[in-house]
């Protein structure tokens, strides 16, 4: 068996990257960075975005994680034995930045971190006598996300203009759009987003219009939802499904995502006679709306105190207003920002430079082809594939963009070639499962004690496809190949230098296992025991079977490095001991 | 794979507006649509109620004719350039020609006759002014007008009023509006040919008033990139010259599809618009009843009716038809124009351009809204009068009973319209039943404007709701997108009785076509003119 060579390597990973495009070729860009282990992918993304974002992207979900394991004692406070008396509602309203190449009415470029006004057409900066142009390819990732959600697309909508006045939103109107849906999501519509303002303290506002008329879009939830902890995971998962059908690939942490929750509270086992109607669902408390929430956390935290201020007030006896309220990370309770007296109105309009859209059903029905399976979907693919648990599944889906599990597959792939050419006696089953288990467990607790983030990691799958293939046919033991990975794992990879492959490393540094024979485990056990009366009396007289692997320690640490098995040490012992 | 991604342009009327579906507008009986006038009379009172309160400390009209002889056409005069009008090939070669400056020029600063666009110079040409230097053409000025183009007199400009050349007992005349000032540049000779906006009939009224010819295309023709923004749904380009022929060559040169203005008719549309070899030679020409209206002045009746007798003479056929929708589309107009002209401006807040008051402009401890102090002293009193009419008009207490009935009256308009032309509407989906040939007219002519134009003394005195009556008979055409033009007719013999030497002696004679018809409606306008 010989390491393939580098271009063949290339060569798969190409068609696998060709794949994995599928849903990309309308158009439209994929954000992701290559990882190291598939460095070929660089040269057909069309946009790399900088390193720096992800590292940042990563330690805030390093941070979030922290913060979340920090919170989760305080999250006794759900058996609040009010709870048994008022029951919370909620609904969501969530803002997404497309995944488009240009703006939703001018040809100027989405950016995220480029030169402050280095992206602003004249229509986006509201030059007076500007039209805006609807960029058709901004419809794709918005039809994908409808299709994502089950959403039914209508046929023709129109496009109004929504009035306020705010320094972010140069044509004192935003446009938007609306499109019809079902199953448990109001409505999906198309609109632009606003510029960023930064605050020079202590009355400066600086402008940055690079993001004005990016194409968001809205998703309104009905509001079924009935605890913080389901709102946080929903909003989760609408961002996983966003991200997996290439939609919106700037997640929450990185501001392109942005969620608005309405909240209320009623008594339970009360009738609807009297209290409020939202979209249709009937018998709701007064909702108060809290305002641009940017990660789970605040979602889950806001809702929280939302949830117990208004309880409070209405324990008290006072009633709830139907207001807008603010959220800062950190605080402990909602802030009141305006009443309904405060409410804008919208003044909707239908914009008179824009016809009605007219979205063919052949497009519909082409995306819909298309599109990439869903989370759900794809871990029900895995499990049945690869015979691996429901959750080992999913931890792979939710890993990387998807990349942990294309990097899986590769090597179940791989690992699938190789035993073809083996001896039938040397292959193993499970192939799948013990893959999974090697990248989730293995590779990835490596990395994580390394503290090296999976995008510059170095083992390609074909280094683990062959140190799974010589573990599994016992020509290395289990020890090696660990070994083996952390070596592949701690590599710096070095320009043109040729890196030797596993069977290399193992013939080089004699690492192959030979196995030892009956009477060479005997001959070992029994002079462990010689040595050790003291344990041989504590497993045979006082039965302290724990001792036992203790012997088997003992053998593995005198044999020849990689020459002891644990699995027959242990046969030995016991026989031995009689036990 | 075929991927069909259609995106339509109805230009004329929104079909999609809510409760606007089938033949439910046919429910609108002229009973409803008399309620529906009273109200709009009432909605405008009261807005100018409010107006009056919230205006005392707001300036006053300073007269800037006391530079005399100034008739204040012009608010910035054009660089001659040797180096484009050296260009002899092209059809407008050393032609100079002025352009309303609501119209942007990146060479000269466009203001929109507003303190809100003081000194602004914009960062690119509009495409007509790109096709006008293409062709050779000289910009030789930017014309005064009235704010953003809302006015009927030209009265209501930041450079001050525009000053008719006419006169009556010494004081002058309204050259009209909103186009006052390219008007007078044309009637005075300062140019060859000059660019106007006709959002309500701001190209035809001032071509009357000062005896030329205006044109306004249908909807859709020339591009309305670069042209700021009063009603983005009624504001069309259009051609003010000293003749027909002028104005017909003018127009083949900026007649052009442009893919910057989401609203400009593609090429394949355009191939569809007018007849094929249509001819003037046998008209049949409309003359709708609802038009003879008891404002109808003296002279301008007698005018009016010795043209249709001199066109009878001449073998063109003459059909009495009926306009139904006449008198509710004024009320219609002045919902609509306002509502999307406060939705317009809301981009003007100092930020980005123009002016911005001193200070601060987000003063949340007077409880004003931002913006509060630029927009008030930035605008004048009749853009801040239409701004409050059309942000009311679309509140979401006002919106069902002013907005979307105007909207059903506009295609009620259109469809009255549609009921009298031979020529089916080119955008609207054939209907079964199509009407006789006998049955329809090729054009109709009105007078552009019920009276001659009244000095500007009586503008001054007139109330708003007063001085938009002046537009009843140029609204129309325009809610409906279709092509119209006013022609100057001579007053002769008695008819001028009471007439000075230096008043006005021509009566503005309008022609409506079917939208696309536009070449059918300057051959008319030829036939009317001899």
């Amino acid at each position: 068996m010989t390491a393939p060579s580098n271009s063949t390597l290339r060569l798969q990973y190409r068609q696998l990257y060709q794949n994995s495009l599928r849903y990309s070729l309308l158009g439209t860009r994929l954000t992701h960075r290559p990882a190291l282990w598939n460095q070929v992918r660089k040269s057909h993304t069309v946009i790399t975005a900088d390193h720096v974002p992800l590292r940042k992207q990563l330690k805030d979900e390093a941070r979030r994680k922290k913060a979340d394991k920090k919170a989760s004692p305080k999250s006794s406070k759900t058996l609040d034995p009010r709870l048994s008396r008022w029951e919370l509602t909620v609904g969501l309203e969530i803002h997404a930045e497309l995944n488009t190449a240009c703006k939703l009415f001018s040809p100027a470029a989405t950016s995220l971190n480029a030169e402050p006004n280095s992206h602003v057409a004249l229509f986006d900066a509201a030059f007076p006598g500007t039209q805006p142009q609807f960029q058709k390819a901004t419809l794709i990732p918005a039809l994908r996300a409808a299709l994502a959600f089950g959403c039914e697309v209508q046929r023709k909508s129109s496009w109004d203009r929504k009035h306020y006045f705010y320094q972010d939103q140069p044509n004192g109107y935003q446009i938007t759009q609306y499109y019809e849906v079902t199953i448990g999501i109001k409505q999906i519509q198309l609109e632009q987003d606003t510029a960023k303002t930064i605050l020079q303290p202590p009355s400066t506002y600086l402008l940055d219009f690079n993001r004005v008329g990016t194409p968001l879009i809205e998703i309104i939830t009905l509001p079924h939802i009935h605890s913080p902890t389901t709102a946080a995971a929903c909003v989760r998962k609408i961002q996983s499904l966003l991200r997996a059908v290439d939609a919106c690939v700037v997640g929450m942490e990185m501001g392109g995502l942005r969620c608005d929750v309405n909240v209320s509270v009623r008594e339970r086992g009360t009738t609807a006679e009297g209290l409020s109607e939202y979209a249709g669902v009937k018998g709701l408390g007064t909702r108060t709306e809290i305002k641009n929430l940017s990660s789970f956390k605040a979602v889950e935290d806001a809702i929280l105190a939302e949830r117990d201020r208004q309880i409070a007030v209405l324990e008290s006896g006072g009633e709830i207003e139907g207001e807008t309220r603010g959220w800062t990370i950190g605080q402990t309770e909602t802030v009141r920002l305006r009443g309904k007296e405060g409410e804008v109105d919208y003044r909707y309009m239908p914009d008179p430079d824009l016809g009605p859209l007219i979205i063919g059903q052949d497009l519909v029905d082409h995306l819909k082809d298309i599109l990439p399976m869903l989370p759900d979907e794809t871990a029900e693919r895995v499990v049945n594939k690869y015979g691996i648990s429901t959750k080992d599944a999913r931890t792979l889906i939710s890993l990387d963009d998807g990349d942990r599990l294309e990097y899986t597959e590769a090597v179940v792939e791989t690992v699938m070639q190789r035993l073809a050419s083996l001896p039938e006696k040397q292959r193993f089953d499970k192939v799948g499962k013990v893959v999974a288990d090697w990248v989730l467990h293995e590779l990835g607790g490596l990395l994580t004690t390394a503290g090296v983030p999976w995008e510059i990691q170095t083992v390609t799958p074909e280094m683990l496809a062959d140190i799974i293939v010589h573990l599994q046919s016992n020509q290395i033991t289990g020890n090696t190949a660990k070994k083996l990975l952390a070596h592949y794992a701690s590599l710096q990879p070095v320009a043109g230098a040729a890196i030797p492959s596993v069977s290399e490393i193992i013939d080089a540094s004699g690492l192959r296992l030979v196995p030892l024979t009956e009477g060479e485990y005997v001959e070992m056990a029994q002079k462990v025991m010689a040595e050790n009366p003291d344990m041989v009396k504590a497993v045979r007289e006082k039965g302290q079977r724990g001792k036992i692997m203790w012997f088997v320690g003992q053998m593995m640490r005198r044999g020849e490095e990689g020459r002891v098995e644990a699995e027959k040490a242990r046969l030995y012992v016991e026989r031995l001991l009689e036990v | 794979m075929a991927i069909v991604l259609e995106i339509f342009f109805v230009s004329l009327s929104r079909s999609d507006l809510p409760g606007h579906s089938g033949g439910r507008d046919r429910d609108l009986t002229s009973a409803s649509a008399q309620h529906f006038i009273s109200k709009v009379k009432n909605v405008m009172l009261s807005a100018r109620f409010c107006w009056r309160n919230a205006s005392r400390s707001c300036q006053v009209y300073r007269k800037s004719h006391s530079i005399s002889q100034q008739l204040n056409a012009i608010v910035h005069n054009g660089r001659p350039d040797p180096g484009k009008s050296a260009d002899a090939s092209g059809f407008l070669s050393g032609k100079t020609v002025a352009v309303k400056d609501n119209i942007v020029t990146k060479d000269l600063p466009t203001t929109a006759a507003s303190k809100i666009l003081t000194d602004y110079i914009p960062p690119f040409d509009a495409t007509v002014v790109k096709l006008l230097q293409q062709h050779g053409a000289i910009i030789s000025a930017k014309t005064n007008l009235d704010e953003f183009g809302m006015g009927s007199h030209s009265q209501h400009s930041h450079a001050g009023a525009v000053l008719s050349p006419f006169s009556k007992n010494g004081v002058p005349l309204s050259p009209g509006g909103s186009s006052g000032g390219s008007a007078v540049s044309v009637a005075t000779g300062q140019c060859w040919a000059a660019l106007g906006t006709d959002t309500g009939g701001s190209v035809r009224l001032p071509a009357a008033y000062t005896g030329i010819v205006g044109f306004k295309p249908s909807y859709g023709l020339l591009s309305r990139w670069g042209v700021i923004q009063y009603a983005n749904s009624l504001d069309t380009v259009g051609i003010l010259a000293r003749s027909v022929a002028d104005t017909k060559h003018l127009y083949g040169c900026i007649n052009a599809y442009d893919q910057q203005d989401p609203t400009s008719l593609s090429a394949t549309v355009r191939e569809r618009l007018g007849r094929k070899g249509a001819d003037a030679k046998r008209l049949r020409i409309g003359v709708p009843l609802e038009y003879n209206i008891d404002e109808l002045s003296p002279v301008v009746r007698a005018t009016y009716l010795r043209t249709l007798n001199a066109l009878q003479n001449a073998g063109h056929t003459l059909q009495p038809v009926s306009l139904p929708t006449t008198q509710p589309a004024l009320s219609a107009y002045y919902v609509l124009a306002p509502a999307e002209a406060s939705s317009n401006l809301a981009k003007y807040d100092g930020i980005r351009y123009g002016y911005r008051t001193p200070g601060s402009d987000a003063s949340a401890k007077n409880n004003l809204p931002l913006y509060a102090s630029t927009r008030g002293e930035g605008f004048g009193e009749e853009v801040q009068r239409r701004i409050l009419l059309g942000a009311y008009t679309l509140s979401s207490e006002a919106i069902d009973n002013y907005f979307i009935q105007a909207q059903k009256v506009r295609r009620l308009v259109q469809r009255d319209f549609d009921s009298v032309f031979a020529q089916q509407h080119p955008l609207l989906e054939r209907q079964a039943e199509i009407p006789s040939d006998e049955g329809g007219v090729d054009v109709l002519l009105t007078p552009t404007a019920p009276t001659l134009p009244p000095t500007i003394k009586e503008v001054k005195q007139q109330s708003p709701v007063e001085s938009y009556m002046n537009d009843v008979f140029t609204v129309p055409a325009s809610l409906a997108g279709l092509p119209a033009i006013s022609v100057p007719v001579r007053i002769i013999g008695r008819e001028g009785d009471g007439l000075e030497e230096t008043d006005v002696h021509d009566v503005g004679m309008q022609l409506i076509g079917q939208f696309g018809d536009d070449e059918l409606v300057l051959q008319a306008a030829e036939v009317v003119v001899q």
